[in-house]
């Protein structure tokens, strides 16, 4: 590419995406995607993780989640 | 100009633009603008061949055989006759002109065509991925001259004040004239067009378009199936040809 973009390095942010196939399945985690700002980081978990027929699709800045504890500290 | 000689100019379009979004599978700033690249030309392909199927239904197909012949016969806006060597020639299509397309889909949807009613329905749920990532480029900031050459572009597309996307308007068959559709892309952007004049006495009603000029060889043979055969092994290309 030509052009100088520097969003993806300077201003990105990780989307963890979750999804479920059924209505009664619970929502687990597909995968991520790494986005400035949420609408990019919607159409980026559509396309990415687009190989199933999902009921439900969403987003979560990985940022927000709190953990309890991380592998190694339980 | 009739409703399928527009329908068809929003296929052959929708063609052209998922072929040029796909040219930027693997060139896009990263990783994941690659694979929404390749999603979205998947979904534009998908979205023509549902539009080339409606041609038959509305009673009229304007398709002849110069399109097998003559890469002018094809109804595509100028944006799309070269590859784009830019990033900013690709937000500026994915944000103003996907975005003016599925704007005239939401016209034929409201509209009182039945078959396009129920079959352009589906589009619109995939678009809203294109728009969502168009709009988020663009708020990012591209150079002015992709930006403003997709805006006339998308003005020349929706036509003339009084031209036949205003009659079928009028009739009911779509439920936007060209002014509604550019305040819907304004709206949907958060952005008002750059004043556009376009001098409608040189402008193709069939193209849709004023600036002369067609699709590249390349890409027009590769359409026709021309670049398939070219890389065929030559016992197959002779069996092609008998």
């Amino acid at each position: 590419m030509s052009d100088g973009y520097k969003r993806v390095s300077g201003d990105a942010v990780e989307y963890e995406v979750f999804a479920r196939k059924a209505r009664v399945d619970p929502l687990h985690l597909v995968g991520s995607v790494v986005a400035p700002d949420a609408d990019l980081a919607m159409a980026y978990a559509r396309a990415t993780y687009d190989e199933e027929r999902w009921c439900e699709m969403a987003i979560v800045r990985k940022a927000d989640v709190i953990r309890l504890w991380s592998p190694g500290e339980a | 100009m009739s409703l399928s000689d527009l329908v068809l100019s929003l296929a052959d379009n929708k063609q052209m633009l998922g072929l040029r979004y796909a040219e930027w599978a693997t060139r896009a700033p990263s990783l994941e603008a690659d694979i929404a690249a390749a999603a979205m030309g998947l979904d534009d392909l998908g979205h023509s061949r549902v539009l080339y199927g409606c041609l038959e239904p509305l009673g009229h197909d304007p398709r002849g055989a110069e399109r097998e012949s003559d890469a002018k016969s094809l109804r595509n806006l100028a944006y799309f006759d070269e590859p784009w060597t830019e990033w900013s020639q690709f937000v500026a299509a994915n944000a103003i002109l996907d975005t003016a397309f599925t704007a005239m889909i939401e016209a034929c949807v409201g509209g009182s065509v039945e078959v396009l009613q129920h079959r352009l329905r589906k589009m619109l749920m995939e678009e809203r991925y294109h728009f969502l990532h168009g709009r988020s480029w663009l708020r990012s900031g591209i150079d002015s001259g992709p930006r403003d050459r997709a805006w006339r572009e998308a003005v020349e597309w929706f036509g003339p004040p009084d031209g036949d996307v205003a009659m079928l308007h009028r009739e009911g068959r779509l439920s936007m004239g060209p002014q509604d559709l550019l305040a819907r892309i304004e709206g949907r952007l958060e952005t008002k067009a750059p004043h556009v004049a376009v001098d409608w006495k040189t402008w193709d009603p069939a193209r849709r378009r004023v600036r002369p000029g067609a699709i590249d060889a390349h890409t027009f043979g590769m359409l026709r199936g021309l670049e398939e055969k070219k890389y065929a092994p030559p016992a197959a290309a002779k069996h092609t040809a008998a």
